[in-house]
């Protein structure tokens, strides 16, 4: 039944989610707007170009990527604003993170409800490439 | 440009992108909770039966389904982990019900998000859950079938 519970509940909520994500992506954005100017983000986006390229994104997509995988998709979402991308660009971007991240938290989380975990992030992985070479080829 | 543009540029772009979220996350949450309080969840688990029935996941599965269809996978493993404990789903089951959600989850949620900041939405969520529902139907085949599910199914 829907009370007004119902609402303080899902304000509360939202509020909740808003200021953890805003705890991600402000840091992140601000380290990623610095590092824009200076060279290292040219030197990452150098380095990984070679393997970015083949799904269709820029070297520096690299790092909203690994940040996704290894954090979350709200850190990934605080290092893909600054880079300027494209629509192409943060299509495959997107489908990519959904498919695979937060891989050590989902991880547990699999882990807890029984499930053997290690298949299941080589699966994500797989999927999330395989999303960016269909998307790159596709859009 | 000097070091305080810099600055000015990552806070002023950073919390308009956290601002932009807000509006959509904060209404995302309140529909959420009317989903559960309607008991809409349980409703929309029918939907769900073509593809357990495909995949040949037992009909416990498809609440713990749905659940991280709608509210993301801690919440969808709750429900798994409650279900695994009353003895309604095998290994199996269990396997079968993660692997889908670790691929598609929270579909509400990450389509919007993604959505707000710039990308396209459909195609994403498409893929999303196809690549969920073939990987499952895969893995599903390389599985075997334990022998009391194999009994119930075929009565």
């Amino acid at each position: 039944m829907l009370t007004v519970s119902t609402f303080t509940r899902g304000l509360r909520n939202g509020l909740r989610i808003t200021w953890e994500l805003g705890v991600v992506i402000v840091p992140v954005y601000i380290a990623v707007t610095i590092l824009k100017y200076t060279p290292a983000l040219n030197w990452i986006a150098e380095l990984m170009k070679p393997v970015m390229h083949i799904v269709g994104l820029p070297g520096e997509a690299s790092l909203p990527l690994v940040l996704g995988a290894f954090l979350n998709i709200y850190a990934a979402i605080g290092a893909v604003l600054p880079l300027a991308m494209n629509t192409k660009e943060i299509t495959i971007i997107a489908a990519m993170l959904l498919l695979a991240h937060s891989l050590p938290l989902e991880g547990i989380v699999s882990k807890k409800s029984g499930a053997k975990v290690s298949t299941l992030i080589i699966t994500r992985l797989i999927s999330a490439f395989g999303a960016g070479l269909l998307f790159n080829y596709f859009l | 440009m000097s070091y305080l543009d810099i600055f000015i540029e990552a806070v002023s772009g950073s919390l308009t992108g956290v601002f932009q979220i807000a509006l959509i996350v904060i209404p995302l949450m309140v529909f959420i909770e009317i989903i559960q309080d309607l008991n809409l969840l349980e409703k929309l688990t029918a939907i769900l039966a073509p593809f357990t029935n495909l995949v040949g996941i037992s009909p416990e599965g498809r609440l713990p389904i749905m659940a991280g269809l709608i509210f993301g996978i801690s919440y969808g493993s709750g429900i798994i982990i409650n279900s695994a404990r009353q003895g309604k789903l095998t290994y199996r089951d269990i396997y079968l019900i993660n692997l889908f959600l670790v691929i598609c989850h929270a579909v509400l949620e990450d389509t919007i998000l993604i959505a707000a900041i710039g990308a396209k939405w459909f195609p994403v969520l498409m893929v999303r859950f196809f690549l969920a529902v073939i990987i499952c139907y895969v893995v599903a085949r390389l599985m075997p079938v334990p022998l009391a599910e194999k009994s119930e199914s075929s009565l």
